[in-house]
């Protein structure tokens, strides 16, 4: 098939112009013919042969690697036995494939005319080519080149003939035609693809020719097929010229080319009429033009078939070689114009005449298209015909692609769609067109008219005034009138933009401004005055100064009095005061803040250090004694002030307040004392149990959240500690609601956890455990119900109106974090402790059982197998110490990520709030007696709200520690999800945006109601919708 | 003095300024304030959505007059109430379907079957048949001669041809008219003879239907009985392109709002659409017939259309929405031979083999009739909450039932009512049990080919997407 491909390569079709050359090559070749055919009856068409020509590029084109290296042997020239076997074992299979396309007739091959065989590149390629070499070349011919065509010819056309014997011509032709549809695609793909290469090879072909490198540049030409199949084109017309035999076979077509070439083939012999000869030449002027390698056509007849290697070398060194003549002048550099072959002849006969215009025919054809076209069979015309045809309707089609998009892509559309704008009228139209028709209209009408207020009345007597004014008057009043204007617009311009400012700083610098004017003009007035009023200016500004606690001398009136220089005695004291109270304040600030930061370094070091222990208990005792002074001290000044704590009732209180206070400090220094020593072997015993369970607390201070290890207060504060703790409210306001619902919530459902065999607290051992009876009572009452939620607020005030007290006693902010530290840590850890001993104990009968979901264990478990190694080898103390330095370090490093701890809480207020409790709704104040010596009511059942939660025993993830199942999917909620995204949203947002908009009138303006519901496609009823059609 | 203070209400704050204009609400607008907007929104949309289905009774009349099966049918352009049928009897009916009355009738029009009926210009009606001619008729109820429509009527021209003819279509703007037989004819209105034949090389096939395009109006298109759909051009007098298919179209129609849409009606019980650009692939496959679909037409508006199936029901489809498309039946009405929407978009009719034409809803549950503004605005608020909330399961289910069976009295469906109802339409039961073994040999052809992909080498390749086996080759 390559081979059918290659010359209809040079078919592509160029479009219209195509065809008309074929139409005037067509012609001509007519014309030629009869002419001729009298004169050479002998030399056959050109185009019966054509096919074998292209059979033969194939050829070529399967033999392209053995010719490559039968080309480089070739200089040696051996190689001809060892080609030929290949070359037969080829033949086969050539032969085979002529068979496929047995159809082909020799005729149906006119067709692919040698003109078609050249394409613009071709045409390209040759384009500084001149015809005197080809001449030249036409008249040197090698005998082995048209010897070994001959062969060729032979071989090939012997399948092809014998097919087509029994077969007419017509039937050849149509299997030509069925054949040829996708060879014709096919070609034009290659074409496409070949283009460039053939334009890349063009430079080598030129230099080829000039110069006759031998082989290589036979290499090249065999790269390039085109060259081959033309180089095969000369050969075949070469040997119809001169073997008779095969032409008889066809004469129908007689074409120019194929003259020119039997005419130079005959020129060897005799030379014939110097016309006849101009004529050959012309007509073959525009077929050989394609020639690219005229050398290899020197050669005339010889008949063995082994010569053709010796036909390549020959080729190459006969390029330049060949006798000037007047058909064949000497190569020079400039171009051969036709004119300069027609010359000599001008004088000669009239024949001349026609034929200069046929010649001028070809040369007017435009330089690219030279090349004269057979009309193509009429399947493949018809069929390009209609693949034309289909582009132009498609293009045509397409045209209403833009509208289709549009339509497609419009959110709302009446149909019908083409209907005629119904037009808009202007208000200068109606007026003109108004006449009045009622009474109403027609009795204005005569007003206006009567005073003459109409448009046109109006018009009239202004210009009636301006007619006794004379000209420059008129000119003057118009530019003062205009100036006037002008002025007034700029004016107005400017203040419209000055009010528009905004900017503070400028209204200021204005205020400013004005004031010095205002000054400058009033300099006149009293000194005095002025004084006083700044005076009272100054006192005001202090007084906010002071009022705003700006206590630093940075303050605008500090600032001016500093400025001032010298002070009288009363303004020097109020800065002094007002700097050391500031001074005052700030150390307040900051010995809250450094007694926090001290406790926390406590916790720290702690921590870090083993023996930290021992320094926290130090500490504590420290604290305790302070808090024993503190309380003295305050007793002290309890006497001496004078307010509601000197009544009795409070002295008895706070007695029995400090009383119990320094109870507790007692035991727990009696506890600090027995348990130093338990705790040692606790210690070793539990391992780093304590510090890990008391793990790292989140405190949120001041907007921050800082994780730090080792400090419980904060997570397991209780409503009691939160109480005590109001001393360091200052600092710890910020996470109070957390706080209060974080509390409120674990003191409820304490039994939960155990029984979920969550692990709580691990104990302290160095505080106390739960004693206080009277701060365990309290507690219960929340547990029950949080209606106490009053009497805890209660609670809170006093102990914060005490902790207020105390500071207001003790100068030294320390002694109240002391306080703070010391309560809470007793009041808290003493809830826990309740549970902390029993799993210690538990945990050490089970011996070296892990416990699973137990916060800390997972992270330190490869720590404690160290341990508990350790432990059974029996070694000493510093053993245990060495491992609690290791512990320590993996403490450290996981200090932060108490995740377990975290989930168990999690989970814990999870189930906390998904229980069944009840809420007290008494609103304190109604139903009941107030006043004093009233006794408490009874909650009242009705007001007390059941709420059913889910009970935990229930719960789906109940005994499951890992997971967290919630309880919370609401039915009624759940009929509002969906399953996926709808299709036309890309995004949960999209979607949820889109439902979250209602549409009704409810919810929307008029208009946007109107708008969010104007359907998509609109239709009048009872209108006719045509369909789209091409508006002009 | 008495001094009387008064409670006084300025109008302009309550009552529209003029008389067109909207009552002024004071009402608060921040959705802040209306919690409840989605449930309210949710409950109106279901109760839109149980209306629509109360209320879809899409059948209206039934034109009779044909003895035999109404193979075609034509609108007259410009008209909403004209409508033109032609039957196998070779009786041709003119209807004028607002007042439900024969405008013309014309018992043997054509011997034998008429083919294709169309409408040449104002009153003039093309009539093709079997009988190898093609006659033009005065549509007027008395013609020239004085004959009224119940007269015998004579055809103010005969162009007879040489085959039988299949399908007749005009030219939109020109007076010529394009026939379908062994090949395509086109014929000027005045010439005795076709103008020129168009046909595609080495086709032996018979044309079974042919269309002009509307908006490009010399572009043409028939199929053919060799699963054949060709595009001719008259301006290049040429067939330009011809693609064949897996099994034969029986009718297409032309989209008139998107000049390159075309609609095949194929015998493998689906619809596609082309786009002439590039026919390699539909550009939709349309799935839910039973048996072949017989006769297809596009709604004016070009966003739906309409189809009739050998399977005895009318089916009115979204563009571009492959599925589920509306399902018409009545249980006399039996295989659907022709279909075709009226020019307002708003109706559908249908011709079957009984031999009557059927006039349907476009939209089933339409109210007709004259509406007021706040009506209107109404039934547009509960299309978009429809549509909004087409996402619901519940709304979604019940858009799907049929609430034909129920009673229209019931007005309050409770949810656990709904649950028993069906969840998709009711259709007659050969048509559900059809649809049933249809499914189950796609099923069972499907599972085969996984097998043999999974354990053949044959089965390698990826398998082939729907779109592309529609298509065998397209030829030039």
């Amino acid at each position: 098939m390559a081979r059918a491909q290659k010359p209809k390569q040079s078919r592509r079709p160029q479009a219209k112009s195509l065809k008309q050359n074929n139409l005037r090559g067509f012609a001509k070749r007519q014309s030629l013919k009869s002419q001729r055919s009298s004169k050479y009856s002998e030399s056959s068409d050109v185009y019966e042969y054509q096919p074998e020509n292209v059979r033969r590029s194939k050829v070529k084109l399967q033999l392209e690697k053995d010719e490559l290296d039968g080309a480089r042997r070739d200089i040696s020239g051996s190689e001809d036995e060892d080609d030929g076997p290949k070359r037969n074992g080829l033949r086969p299979r050539l032969v085979g494939e002529n068979d496929d396309e047995g159809g082909l007739g020799s005729d149906e091959d006119e067709e692919i005319d040698s003109d078609e065989a050249f394409d613009e590149s071709d045409e390209e390629r040759f384009a500084g080519f001149n015809f005197s070499t080809k001449k030249r070349s036409l008249q040197s011919r090698t005998v082995p080149l048209i010897d070994l065509n001959e062969d060729e010819v032979e071989l090939e056309e012997a399948p092809s003939e014998n097919a087509s014997a029994s077969e007419g011509e017509d039937s050849a032709a149509d299997d030509e035609e069925e054949g040829d549809p996708e060879d014709f695609i096919d070609v034009l793909d290659m074409i496409d693809g070949k283009g460039p290469a053939e334009s890349a090879d063009e430079g080598e072909h030129t230099q080829k020719e000039e110069r006759p490198s031998a082989s290589k540049a036979r290499v090249e030409g065999d790269d390039v097929p085109h060259l081959e199949d033309e180089d095969e084109d000369m050969h075949d017309e070469e040997d119809e010229g001169i073997s008779s035999d095969e032409s008889e076979e066809d004469e129908s077509h007689i074409s120019p080319m194929d003259d020119a070439i039997s005419a130079s083939g005959d020129e060897d012999d005799d030379v014939g009429t110097s016309l006849h000869d101009l004529q050959s030449f012309i007509t073959n002027l525009d077929a050989g033009q394609k020639r690219k390698a005229p050398d290899d056509e020197a050669a005339p007849t010889t008949e063995t078939g082994e010569a053709r290697r010796q036909k390549r070398r020959m080729l190459k060194e006969r390029t330049e070689a060949g006798e000037e003549n007047e058909f064949a002048p000497h190569r020079g550099a400039t171009k051969l114009n036709l004119d300069d072959l027609l010359n000599p002849l001008a004088s000669s006969s009239s024949n001349l005449l026609s034929l200069k215009k046929s010649a001028k025919i070809l040369t007017s054809i435009s330089a690219k298209n030279q090349t004269l076209s057979a009309p193509l069979p009429q399947r493949t015309q018809e069929r390009l015909d209609r693949e034309a045809a289909y582009q132009q309707t498609k293009e045509e089609v397409d045209k209403w692609s833009a509208t289709m998009k549009k339509i497609k892509e419009a959110e709302h559309l009446s149909f019908p769609l083409q209907a005629q704008p119904a037009g808009r009228t202007s208000n200068l139209e109606l007026a003109a067109k108004f006449k009045p028709t009622t009474e109403l209209e027609s009795a204005v009408d005569r007003l206006l008219k009567s005073a003459k207020m109409r448009e046109e009345d109006i018009a009239q007597t202004e210009s009636l005034k301006m007619n006794h004014l004379s000209v420059e008057e008129v000119s003057a009043r118009r530019a003062e009138l205009a100036k006037m204007r002008e002025l007034m617009f700029r004016a107005e311009a400017k203040a419209k933009r000055v009010a528009k400012i905004k900017s503070k700083t400028y209204r200021r610098i204005k205020k400013k401004e004005k004031a010095k004017i205002a000054a400058k003009l009033g300099e006149g007035s009293d000194d005095e005055d002025m004084n006083e009023e700044t005076r009272m200016k100054h006192e005001v500004e202090r007084a906010r100064e002071r009022a705003t606690l700006k206590h630093k001398n940075t303050g605008k009136w500090a600032k001016a009095m500093r400025a001032r220089g010298d002070l009288d005695e009363d303004q020097r004291r109020d800065i002094s005061e007002m700097l050391s109270r500031g001074e005052k304040l700030r150390r307040r600030i900051q010995g809250i803040g450094s007694g926090d930061e001290s406790e926390e370094g406590e916790d720290d070091t702690e921590d870090d250090e083993e023996g930290a222990a021992d320094r926290i208990k130090a500490s504590a005792f420290e604290e305790l004694a302070q808090l024993d002074k503190g309380s003295e001290g305050e007793e002290d000044s309890g006497r001496k002030g004078k307010s509601i704590f000197e009544m009795k009732f409070m002295k008895d209180a706070i007695a029995r307040d400090q009383q119990r206070a320094k109870q507790m400090a007692d035991d727990f220094v009696r506890e600090m004392g027995e348990s130093n020593h338990e705790d040692d072997e606790d210690d070793e015993l539990t391992g780093g149990r304590i510090e890990e369970s008391s793990g790292a607390t989140i405190e949120r201070v001041g907007g921050r959240v800082t994780y730090r290890p080792g400090a419980q207060q904060s997570q397991l504060r209780t409503v009691n500690s939160l109480a005590s703790d109001t001393s360091s409210i200052t600092l710890r306001s910020n996470d109070l609601p957390s706080d209060v619902a974080r509390s409120v919530t674990p003191s409820a459902t304490s039994p939960i956890p155990e029984k979920l065999g969550i692990a709580t607290e691990a104990p302290n051992p160095w505080l106390a455990p739960r004693q206080d009876p009277a701060k365990a009572v309290p507690k219960k009452h929340e547990i029950a119900v949080s209606k106490d939620s009053a009497s805890v607020e209660k609670s809170k005030n006093k102990l914060r109106k005490k902790a207020q007290k105390h500071e207001e006693e003790q100068s030294k902010a320390r002694n109240d974090a002391a306080v703070d530290i010391s309560m809470s840590n007793v009041m808290t850890l003493g809830d826990n402790s309740s549970a902390g001993p029993s799993k210690p104990k538990t945990r050490s009968q089970s011996g070296n059982q892990r416990d699973d979901g137990d916060d800390d264990s997972d992270v330190h478990s490869e720590v404690e197998e160290q341990e508990r190694l350790l432990d059974r080898k029996g070694k000493g103390k510093a053993n245990g110490v060495k491992a609690f330095e290791q512990r320590d370090l993996v403490a450290r490093a996981f200090a932060g990520d108490n995740v377990v701890r975290d989930f168990a809480e999690a989970k814990r207020r999870e189930m906390q709030e998904d229980a069944p409790k009840e809420v007290d709704t008494t609103l304190p104040g109604w139903g009941s007696w107030g006043g004093t010596g009233t006794r408490k009511a009874q909650p009242k059942p009705h007001l007390i709200k059941k709420v059913a939660g889910v009970d935990p025993t229930t719960r789906a993830d109940y005994k499951k520690a890992h997971v967290i199942i919630s309880e919370k999917r609401d039915k009624k909620a759940a009929k509002y999800m969906v399953k996926d995204l709808p299709y036309p949203y890309t995004s949960k947002a999209q979607f949820e945006r889109s439902m979250d908009i209602p549409i009704g009138t409810e919810w929307n303006t008029r208009v946007g109601f109107q708008r969010g519901t104007l359907p998509k496609i609109v239709t009048k009823p009872g209108t006719v919708i045509n369909p789209l059609e091409k508006l002009l | 003095m008495v001094k009387i203070s008064v409670l006084q209400h300025a109008p302009s704050t309550h009552l529209p300024a003029r008389p067109g204009d909207p009552t002024p609400t004071s009402r608060n607008l921040d959705p802040l304030m209306h919690p409840f907007a989605r449930a309210r929104e949710r409950t109106r949309a279901l109760n839109a959505v149980k209306m629509e289905r109360i209320f879809a009774k899409p059948f209206i009349a039934a034109l009779e007059g044909h003895v035999d099966a109404v193979e075609t049918m034509a609108r007259k352009p410009g008209t909403l109430n004209v409508v033109a049928s032609g039957s196998w009897d070779g009786g041709m009916i003119v209807h004028d379907i607002s007042l439900r009355r024969h405008i013309l009738r014309v018992d043997e029009a054509h011997k034998g079957k008429i083919s294709g009926v169309c409408f040449a210009d104002e009153d003039r009606l093309l009539t093709c048949g079997v009988d190898r001619n093609v006659k033009l008729w005065d549509t007027r109820e008395v013609d020239e001669n004085g004959a009224g429509p119940s007269d015998v009527r004579k055809p103010l021209n005969v162009f007879p041809g040489k085959s039988a003819f299949n399908s007749i279509d005009h030219h939109r703007t020109d007076p010529i008219f394009a026939t379908a037989s062994n090949i395509v004819q086109i014929w000027d209105e005045t010439k005795s003879a076709p103008i020129s034949n168009l046909s595609f090389p080495t086709s032996i096939e018979t044309i079974s239907a042919i269309k002009f395009n509307l908006s490009e109006s010399s572009v043409l298109a028939s199929i053919g009985s060799d699963r054949t759909f060709t595009l001719y051009d008259i301006r290049t007098g040429k067939a330009e392109r011809r693609i064949v298919m897996q099994m034969r179209s029986n009718a297409l129609s032309w989209s008139p709002t998107f000049p390159t849409t075309i609609l095949l009606a194929s015998e493998d019980h689906n619809l596609y659409t082309f786009d002439i650009r590039s026919l390699k692939t539909p550009s939709q496959i349309y799935k839910a017939h039973v048996a072949a679909v017989m006769s297809c037409d596009w709604s004016p508006t070009g966003h739906q259309f309409v189809s009739g199936g050998w399977d005895r029901t009318v089916r009115i489809w979204q563009e571009g929405r492959g599925t589920a498309p509306e399902v018409y039946h009545t249980k006399r009405m039996q295989r659907v031979t022709s279909t075709l929407f009226t020019s307002d978009a708003k109706y559908v009719l249908s011709g079957s083999d009984d031999g009557n034409i059927r006039i349907w809803k476009a939209r089933a549950h339409e109210k007709l009739g004259i509406l007021d503004s706040r009506e209107r605005a109404a039934i547009e608020y509960r299309e978009s909450l429809k549509q909004k909330w087409k996402t619901d399961a519940q709304v979604n289910k019940i858009s799907r039932s049929d609430f034909l069976s129920l009673f229209a009295s019931v007005y309050i469906v409770a949810d656990r009512q709904l649950s028993s109802l069906s969840r998709t339409r009711h259709i007659p039961k050969p048509v559900h049990k059809a649809g049933q073994l249809k499914r189950t040999m796609l099923e069972a052809q499907r599972v085969k080919e996984e097998r043999r992909r999974k354990h053949t080498r044959a089965g390698e390749s990826k398998p082939t997407a729907e779109k592309r086996k529609v298509v065998i080759a397209e030829q030039s």
